[in-house]
């Protein structure tokens, strides 16, 4: 059991957030409190990567996801105006069965890989060093060199998928 | 005293300082401001009764708001009725936490940067506070089980999402001119040279077409006139505040002013060479007080230009407003992020 120390108290406190908020957007059952509560989330795993000294990753997850995604999901949602759910009948008993098994199943796999994963070592770590957060254009240097074809590939899938919506709404007008 | 103790200090002074001068002095100030001024324009006296000139009137109108009762409507998601002001008004006052505005102060043996966190992810920080407080509005105007509410909520969602982008991109643009995304970095930068020779190196002169775009958006991102669309009294009552009385709807008042402020103190920070002035090198204790004196100078002409622009435009439609969004601001933001690449590749700024 390691010391109690401030960063562990944050640790726990913004993993049990992120962790408590994520079971409660499933749960929940409008959906106006369950994007709300992947809000909470996110802050929390924002949080998180203040921790791991990466404030760049903090400030981006709080401002593409929950300032800019979740708005919009939101935003459908209040369009659409979506009221509590209700209980449905089980009409699909198939796919219930198969996506609890496999969410067990990879909920097994984490939990086998958590465990059999090496112990770090106490002190000070070595190795290599990942760009520290002042170092931003360091790390964009990387996206644009060592990176760059997954940056372009991954480029390349979200204009597939905007085009691929484009089509499909289209197609719902005609 | 440890280093660790005067560093906190330091901190917490500072942050006494930014928000008694913020929340003291500025806000009750531009409320009178902004009502004597609409008076002005509209050719009448505006409050002159409550002190001289009507100094007290704001002191007077918060105070009502304190005595007033707290109403939440029947069948009102109560829980989110209930936080939603404070969900807009807690990230418009960590705002300022990243705005540098001064130099700095060489006081007890210790530099003072005048800036409460010179944080590396500058911009970021602002930008993703923003478009926090947004939620503020849209759940106000969802909690509230008005039609009216929801729609101005709805509208706010829609808006800030289209302007941000325009803004953001805007942003960009002087991040890559400066190389950094810390806000001291960017003053520093635009108070290190001069463009074409004879203008100070200030981000507005060679990204004019940003410093438009990013203005503009921020009138939108702050929901005054001419894009007050959320609110929109003419045809949704009061759009998401519809249902909020007393020190509820206060909190609402206090945030919209308070974001005001805060973009002022950005464009000025972004475009306007923030504490800078040519010509001006300042040292010592007096020098980081013209600093901040000259900050001061120019955020307020800003808060001005946000009032004057008030009660001079009428109020866009909706379409209107996305087709600007969308169809005008973004490819010109683009543009612009394209020329100034080009002028950064150059040399020239």
């Amino acid at each position: 059991m390691p010391a109690l120390s401030g960063e562990l108290v944050v640790f726990g406190f913004a993993s049990f957030l992120a962790l408590a908020f994520a079971l409660l957007m499933v749960v929940q059952k409008t959906p106006v409190r369950s994007v709300l509560s992947l809000v909470v989330t996110f802050f929390g795993l924002s949080v998180l990567a203040i921790l791991l000294a990466a404030p760049f990753i903090a400030a981006l997850q709080i401002f593409v996801y929950a300032g800019a995604i979740l708005v919009l999901f939101l935003f459908v949602i209040m369009l659409l105006n979506l009221k509590e759910e209700t209980a449905d009948k089980d009409d699909r008993p198939v796919q219930r069965t198969l996506g609890l098994l496999v969410a067990l199943a990879l909920g097994g796999l984490l939990a086998g890989a958590t465990l059999r994963a090496p112990v770090p070592p106490r002190g000070p770590l070595t190795g290599p060093r990942i760009p520290m957060p002042d170092e931003i254009p360091a790390l964009g240097r990387l996206l644009f060199s060592d990176y760059l074809f997954a940056f372009e590939v991954l480029s390349l899938l979200l204009l597939v998928a905007a085009v691929g919506a484009l089509l499909l709404s289209k197609r719902r007008f005609e | 005293m440890s280093p660790a103790l005067a560093t906190a200090l330091e901190g917490a002074a500072k942050i006494a300082f930014v928000w008694g001068v913020v929340l003291g002095a500025v806000l009750p100030n531009l409320i009178w401001v902004e009502r004597r001024m609409a008076g002005l324009i509209q050719d009448r006296p505006g409050p002159n009764r409550v002190g001289p000139f009507g100094l007290l009137q704001a002191i007077a109108d918060i105070l009502k708001m304190f005595m007033k009762e707290d109403v939440v409507p029947m069948y009102a998601d109560r829980l989110l009725h209930t936080i939603a002001p404070l969900i807009l008004l807690v990230p418009a006052m960590t705002t300022f936490a990243v705005i540098p505005f001064g130099s700095s102060i060489h006081l007890f043996g210790r530099d003072i940067p005048l800036v409460i966190a010179d944080v590396n992810i500058g911009i970021l920080y602002v930008f993703a506070l923003t478009s926090i407080g947004i939620y503020g509005l849209v759940l106000a105007g969802w909690a509230s089980n008005n039609k009216f509410a929801l729609m101005g909520g709805l509208r706010s969602s829609a808006q800030v999402i289209s302007y941000e982008l325009a803004m953001g991109i805007a942003a960009i643009s002087v991040l890559l001119a400066a190389g950094s995304l810390r806000l001291t970095k960017v003053v520093e930068y635009q108070a290190s040279g001069t463009f074409l020779g004879f203008l100070p190196l200030w981000n507005c002169f060679p990204q004019a077409l940003g410093c438009m775009i990013f203005v503009v958006s921020a009138f939108a991102e702050t929901n005054r006139l001419p894009f007050d669309l959320p609110e929109a009294e003419a045809e949704l009552v009061a759009g998401y505040h519809t249902e909020y009385s007393a020190f509820r709807f206060g909190m609402f008042f206090m945030a919209e002013y308070l974001n005001l402020i805060a973009a002022s103190a950005m464009m000025a920070t972004l475009y306007f060479g923030g504490w800078s002035l040519p010509g001006l090198h300042p040292t010592g204790i007096l020098g980081g007080v013209i600093s901040i004196a000259v900050f001061a100078a120019k955020t307020g002409f800003f808060i001005f230009l946000f009032v004057w622009v008030r009660w001079t435009l009428p109020r866009f439609r909706f379409d209107q407003l996305m087709n600007l969004g969308w169809k005008v601001f973004l490819p010109l933001s683009l543009l612009n992020l394209i020329v100034t690449g080009a002028l950064v590749l150059w040399g020239v700024v």
